[in-house]
């Protein structure tokens, strides 16, 4: 009990459940192997059957053909024998006619009755034809040893008043060939029969027909006449010289041999079995019409079931085959059984293990969401989905000096190795972005560190962006990873310079690129196991569905959520291979830093658009009409300035005005993209002059000065940047 | 920008209407300039409707100062309105010009 309680707690069989298993399959086996065997054998016979009746007709069909031809070579001369009745000289020319114009009659005479010629008593014309050249040649049946009109191809028609066919016999001029005859009586004008018409055909033809018929190699076929002679045989010593009565005399089953040939001679059709010399034969029987004769085919058991006892054969020989694996089989899954125990606590132990180290791996990325609470310009939410086992996604952000550090990486390959490396990348990532606030220069130096002491081989496909939360100037590099999108008034792929993974040469260069981000622009940062997450039927969520996915305006975490469920809508019951890795990014800063813009021509002319530009501005701010023209008069003054002064003569520039109004301040800036030009740098004009000393130039920045708080200038990225202000 | 110019005994009276900006001086500069020959006689700018001027208006206005100046006419500046003034006042124009008020 105890053993046999320890086999069942390892999930094994016992010996004796074994013995069982081995025994219910042999007998399902067998059983099968017998109701197979009997269907078949059954579907067999009925086989031989529907075989044997087809080519008993098909034979018929043929041997109706040649007398068919026979009749009616006969038949179609009567006409002209009756004619010539009345001129006996001309009798001869009958038989000769059958003859030469059909071809399968072999001879044929035209034997008048005894005495209805005085002249002729006894006149029988035969026309045979050479069976070796073809000619025709005559004789005459009137002899003293033939006694035509005993022949019973003579008085069977006359006793009957009708067509005859003869019972066949060897033709005793001929040789060896089996003939047989057909005769129809010929009658004159008073309706009496005058004469007999016969046309003789040769029945070698038959032995060839029914002996080609070969339902089963084994099997052979026989034909009979109306007196039960033995017309065709495969044993030719008994063809014409026995009749199936006396064969059937010297056989073991007499009985059923006679009920055979009483079937066959009354012109039945019908199947019977026969035993003879210790062998089961079915035989199948079919008569000819109009000539008397039988046709049957014998077919032995023994050969009719030679298929299905072959078959039988192999299967049982399969079967002895699966059953002997069978218990090797269970033997040695017996013996694996402790193996296999071992293997899945080990497997257990590991996968228990992969757990804790995934564990470790997401307690190093940012989890807690909103991670910056106390900002207003900045929305952000990110999510690792990680695949079963546990993978090389990572992500990572935190702000310094008003900037956002943010990246998105995918570690080659899987498993422990994968999120090793991906460990080392956010340690790496950290460590270079403490004192560099450029992605290049960071990706750089991590690729330099990871290519060093890469033997692995791994790389890491790798996003770094460094946002200035002020200005919402965007710096990025793109190590290999597939492009972030980037939602504005559109959405589309944050363009990308092709650099390669991080991890694969050391001492490469990357290229950093740059964009800006106005109030309410984002950007989405995935890993492929989003866009190359695969339902059911391995179609990817793709691209596009991303794209889709973005569309209205939400908050980060909705966004991210929305697309978590779409792509799970998506998936479906299908297993996740790949880490699925999103960070979202909703910029928020740079709100209504400059509501107000106005974009200007180096014409002066243009200077007609500032006042209802200022006026605008001032409605904001609720200002008065006299420091609202004050407004106008200063930035006036600054923009024919950079007008005059920063664009040379003839060439086509552009200004660029925005302005703001913030807690009682406004706030002008002038951007123009002239030679450098800094109006502040000009001498301060002295209006307390008198008009000899006064020059004439130089009011306008004074003026910008006296109306305005503060004036500055900065020349940066090539572009003069005037900004003017005024509390009120 | 407009300009009307009428003479009457040696006394030319010049009449603004409109904002004298950057492009309205541009616009009267040429008959600024060729009224500057005149300087020798009494020039009279009514401002009554002049709402705005920038710095070039108000270099259009010491120029012909100045030629004032030089070939011993005489200008005066009348009716300007208070936005004016202070313009004036912030570049010291109020010294250079004699003012008129039509009260």
């Amino acid at each position: 009990m105890k053993s046999n309680k320890k086999d069942n707690k390892k999930g094994g069989l016992s010996i004796k459940s074994r013995l069982l298993l081995v025994v219910v399959a042999t007998i399902t086996l067998e059983a099968t192997a017998i109701i197979q065997f009997v269907f078949a054998q059954r579907e067999i016979k009925q086989e031989a059957s529907l075989r044997a009746k087809s080519e008993l007709t098909s034979a018929e069909h043929k041997i109706m053909d040649v007398v068919n031809q026979a009749e009616a070579a006969v038949r179609n001369s009567i006409w002209v024998a009756e004619w010539c009745l009345e001129y006996p000289d001309s009798l001869h020319r009958i038989p000769q006619r059958v003859v030469s114009e059909n071809p399968v009659v072999v001879g044929s005479t035209m034997a008048l009755v005894p005495g209805y010629n005085a002249e002729h008593p006894l006149y029988a014309p035969y026309v045979a034809r050479d069976l070796e050249t073809g000619k025709l040649r005559t004789l005459s049946l009137a002899t003293e040893e033939y006694d035509y009109p005993s022949m019973e191809w003579f008085t069977k028609p006359i006793e009957l008043n009708d067509s005859y066919w003869s019972e066949p016999y060897f033709d005793e001029n001929g040789g060896d060939i089996l003939m047989t005859t057909f005769s129809m009586p010929v009658k004159d004008k008073n309706g009496t029969i005058a004469a007999i018409l016969t046309a003789d055909i040769s029945l070698d033809w038959l032995t060839e027909l029914i002996g080609d018929i070969k339902v089963y190699p084994n099997a052979f076929n026989m034909v009979i006449s109306r007196k039960g002679n033995i017309m065709v045989c495969p044993v030719e010593t008994l063809v014409m010289n026995t009749t199936v009565d006396q064969f059937a005399m010297e056989s073991e089953d007499y009985e059923a041999l006679d009920r055979v040939n009483q079937a066959m001679l009354s012109g039945q059709s019908g199947e019977m079995p026969v035993r003879y010399q210790g062998e089961t034969n079915h035989v199948y029987f079919s008569p000819v019409e109009r000539t008397g004769w039988s046709m049957s085919i014998v077919l032995p058991e023994k050969e009719l079931f030679s298929g299905v006892r072959r078959i039988g054969m192999i299967v049982k020989l399969l079967q002895l085959l699966g059953v002997a694996m069978l218990i090797v089989i269970l033997r040695v899954a017996a013996k694996n059984q402790a193996k296999y125990q071992s293997l899945n606590e080990q497997k257990e132990r590991i996968e228990n293990e992969l757990h804790i180290a995934r564990e470790i791996q997401m307690a190093m990325i940012p989890k807690t969401f909103p991670p910056f609470p106390e900002r207003k310009d900045l929305d952000l939410a990110a999510s690792i989905i990680p695949a079963k086992e546990v993978g090389g996604d990572l992500y990572d952000f935190f702000i310094r000096d008003e900037k956002l550090f943010f990246c998105i990486g995918d570690v080659s390959g899987k498993g422990i190795p994968a999120s090793l490396v991906m460990a080392v990348t956010r340690s790496l990532f950290r460590a270079m972005s403490a004192h560099e606030d450029s992605p290049a220069k960071i990706i750089a130096s991590m690729n330099d560190t990871m290519s060093e002491s890469n033997e692995s081989n791994m790389f890491v496909t790798f996003f770094c962006g460094v946002l200035d939360l002020n200005a919402g100037h965007l710096r990025y590099c793109n190590a290999g990873h597939n492009p972030p999108m980037i939602l504005t008034d559109a959405i589309r792929m944050l363009p990308l310079e092709p650099n390669v993974p991080l991890g694969i040469l050391k001492g490469m260069d990357f290229v950093e690129q740059e964009t800006t981000f106005n109030y309410d622009d984002a950007l989405l940062l995935y890993t492929d196991g989003l866009s190359e997450a695969e339902n059911a039927a391995h179609e990817q969520f793709g691209e596009s569905r991303v794209e889709e996915a973005l569309h209205g305006r939400k908050s980060a975490e909705a966004h991210l959520e929305n697309i978590k469920q779409k792509v799970s809508l998506f998936v479906g019951d299908a297993p996740q291979s790949d880490d699925l890795t999103i960070l979202f990014i909703h910029y928020l800063g740079n709100e209504n830093k400059y509501p107000h813009h106005l974009t200007l021509h180096n014409d002066i002319e243009q200077i007609s658009l500032l006042p209802e530009f200022v006026e605008t501005v001032a409605d904001q701010a609720k200002l008065d009409p006299e420091t609202t023209m004050n407004l106008n008069l200063a930035l006036e003054e600054a923009v024919a300035n950079v007008i005059s002064y920063a664009y040379p003569k003839g060439t086509d520039g552009l200004v660029d005005i925005d302005a703001s109004v913030v807690e009682h301040k406004i706030t002008f800036v002038i951007t123009d993209s002239g030679i450098a030009f800094d109006p502040t740098a000009k001498e301060e004009v002295d209006i307390t002059l008198g008009m000899d000393e006064r020059p004439i130039g130089g009011l306008g920045i004074h003026l910008v000065r006296t109306i305005m708080d503060t004036v500055s200038y900065e020349r940066k990225e090539e572009q003069n940047i005037l900004t003017i202000t005024k509390s009120y | 920008m407009e300009v009307n110019i009428t003479r009457e005994n040696n006394i030319i009276t010049v009449r603004f209407s409109g904002r004298m900006d950057t492009p309205g001086a541009q616009e009267i500069t040429p008959k600024m300039n060729t009224l500057a020959e005149e300087a020798d006689k009494t020039i009279i700018l009514d401002c009554t409707d002049l709402s705005y001027i920038s710095s070039s208006g108000l270099r259009i206005f010491l120029t012909l100062r100045k030629a004032a100046a030089d070939k011993g006419g005489k200008i005066i500046v009348r009716n300007i309105c208070d936005s004016i003034r202070s313009v004036f006042m912030m570049t010291g124009f109020l010294n250079l010009f004699e003012i008129q008020s039509a009260k």
